[in-house]
C-alpha cells in the first residue's frame, strides 16, 4: 500500500474513535468525511514541501472550521464532529520512538553512551507535542475566529 | 405555573452535570447552566464551572439563590452531550413543557451506548489497525493490531467500568494490547514497529486535549490546566505500558 490510497485508512480510524465516543450515528459519516479531509490535505501538504506541524495545524483549521459551520447549522457543539476526525493525525509514530529511545536510555550505563538516545528521545517527543499541539488548537481555534452573531 | 428557584437551580445544575461529564467544555457547561436557569424562569445566572465543582446563583422575583453540585468525572459521551442541546432548544423554543425536559434529563443518565461493548471493541481495534497502515504498516500489521487493540479496548472498557483510575487502566490496557500485537506482529507481518506504535492508540485522550486548548484559547486557564494534566496522566500511562510492553517482547 503505498501513496494516496493509504489516506483511506483514516476513515476507519476516525470511525472507530466515533463509535468510542457514542457519536450519533446519523453523523458519523461527517466524522469520516473531515477525517478523511483533514489527513488527505496534510498529506497533499507535506508532498508539497511543507513541513508536518504547519501541515498539521492547517488541516486541524480545515477540519474546525467545517465542525463549526455544520454545528452552528445543526445547533451542536462542534468537537461531537471535529474531536473523531482529529484523531487520524495523532503522532503515534513519534511517540512510539520517544518510547523506545527512552527506554534504551534506561539500559545505558555510562553517560557517554547516552548522547544519541538522549538526542532521538528529545526529537521524537518535542515533534510529538508539536504535532499534537498544532491540532488541539487547530481544532479549538475556528469556534473563536468565527465571529458569533446575536451573542 | 412559576417553579421556586429551587426548583429551577437544581434542574438547571443537572443540564450542566450532563454537558460536563459527557465532554463538554468549560464555556459550553457554564452557557447550558445559564440558558436553562433563563429559560427556567430566572432573570439572572452567574455560573461557577470547575473540575470538581458545579454552582450557580439565580434570581428571580428580587430573590437569589445558590445551589452547588459535586461535578461528575469529566468522560466522553457525544449521545448525551447532543441530546442536552436538543432538549434546551426545545425548551427555549416552547415546544416542550417544564415536566417533558425533566423527563428528558432524567432519562439521559439511563440511555445506553449506541453500540454494544463487543462492537466498540471491534471498531476501535480495527481503528487502530487503520492507524498502522497510516504508519506504513502492511495487512498482516492491520491484522495484528486489529486484535491486540480490540482486546485491549475491551479491557480498557472493563476496568472504567469497574472503577479503576485512568493511570491504571491506561498502563494495564496498552501493556496487553502492545503485547498482543507485538507478538502477532513480529510472527506475521514485515513490519512489526507500525502495529506496536498503532496499538496504543486506542487510549490517546481526545476529547480532554482538544477540549484542554480550547479552555485555554478561552481564558478558562485552570480548567484548561486540568484537562491537560488529565491527557498528560493518560499519555504517561500509555508510554509506561509501552514500555513494559517492549521489556516482555525482547
Amino acid at each position: 500500500m503505498s501513496g494516496w490510497l493509504v489516506e483511506l485508512w483514516s476513515i476507519p480510524a476516525a470511525l472507530g474513535f466515533a463509535v468510542l465516543f457514542n457519536v450519533p450515528p446519523r453523523t458519523l459519516w461527517l466524522s469520516c468525511a473531515l477525517a478523511l479531509a483533514g489527513h488527505g490535505l496534510r498529506f497533499g501538504l507535506v508532498h508539497a514541501g511543507s513541513d508536518i506541524v504547519l501541515g498539521t495545524l492547517v488541516a486541524a483549521l480545515l477540519i474546525g472550521f467545517c465542525a463549526e459551520w455544520w454545528s452552528r447549522r445543526a445547533r451542536q457543539a462542534a468537537p461531537v464532529y471535529a474531536v473523531c476526525a482529529a484523531i487520524p493525525m495523532v503522532p503515534g509514530t513519534y511517540m512510539y520512538k520517544a518510547v523506545q529511545a527512552l527506554l534504551q536510555l534506561a539500559s545505558v550505563t555510562e553517560a557517554s553512551q547516552a548522547q544519541q538516545h538522549l538526542v532521538d528521545a528529545g526529537y521524537n517527543i518535542v515533534k510529538a507535542a508539536m504535532i499534537l499541539l498544532a491540532l488541539a488548537i487547530g481544532i479549538a481555534a475556528p469556534a473563536l475566529l468565527w465571529p458569533k452573531k446575536g451573542h | 405555573m412559576a417553579l421556586s428557584l429551587n426548583d429551577i437551580a437544581h434542574l438547571a445544575l443537572q443540564a450542566g452535570n450532563l454537558v460536563h461529564q459527557s465532554g463538554g467544555d468549560t464555556a459550553r457547561t457554564a452557557d447550558t447552566m445559564t440558558r436553562a436557569a433563563q429559560a427556567l424562569g430566572a432573570d439572572h445566572a452567574h455560573t461557577l464551572v470547575s473540575s470538581l465543582n458545579l454552582g450557580l446563583t439565580i434570581s428571580a422575583r428580587g430573590e437569589q439563590h445558590t445551589a452547588f453540585h459535586k461535578a461528575p468525572h469529566m468522560g466522553v459521551n457525544f449521545r448525551t452531550l447532543t441530546g442536552v442541546e436538543r432538549a434546551l432548544a426545545s425548551l427555549e423554543a416552547g415546544r416542550i413543557s417544564v415536566q417533558a425536559f425533566t423527563h428528558l434529563l432524567d432519562d439521559m443518565h439511563t440511555r445506553p451506548h449506541y453500540a454494544p461493548r463487543w462492537l466498540i471493541a471491534l471498531v476501535v481495534g480495527f481503528a487502530c489497525g487503520g492507524f498502522a497502515a497510516l504508519f506504513g504498516g502492511d495487512l498482516a500489521a492491520v491484522v495484528a493490531t486489529t486484535v491486540g487493540a480490540g482486546l485491549g479496548t475491551w479491557l480498557r472498557l472493563r476496568l472504567a467500568k469497574a472503577g479503576y483510575k485512568p493511570l491504571v487502566f491506561a498502563i494495564a490496557t496498552s501493556a496487553l494490547a502492545a503485547i498482543l500485537t507485538g507478538v502477532l506482529a513480529r510472527w506475521l507481518s514485515a513490519t512489526p514497529d507500525a502495529a506496536l506504535a498503532a496499538s496504543v492508540l486506542f487510549l490517546i485522550p481526545g476529547v480532554p486535549l482538544i477540549n484542554g486548548a480550547a479552555d485555554l484559547l478561552n481564558g478558562n486557564y485552570l480548567n484548561g490546566t486540568v484537562r491537560l494534566t488529565m491527557s498528560a496522566v493518560f499519555v504517561l500511562g500509555i508510554g509506561i505500558g509501552m514500555s513494559l510492553a517492549l521489556r516482555v517482547l525482547t
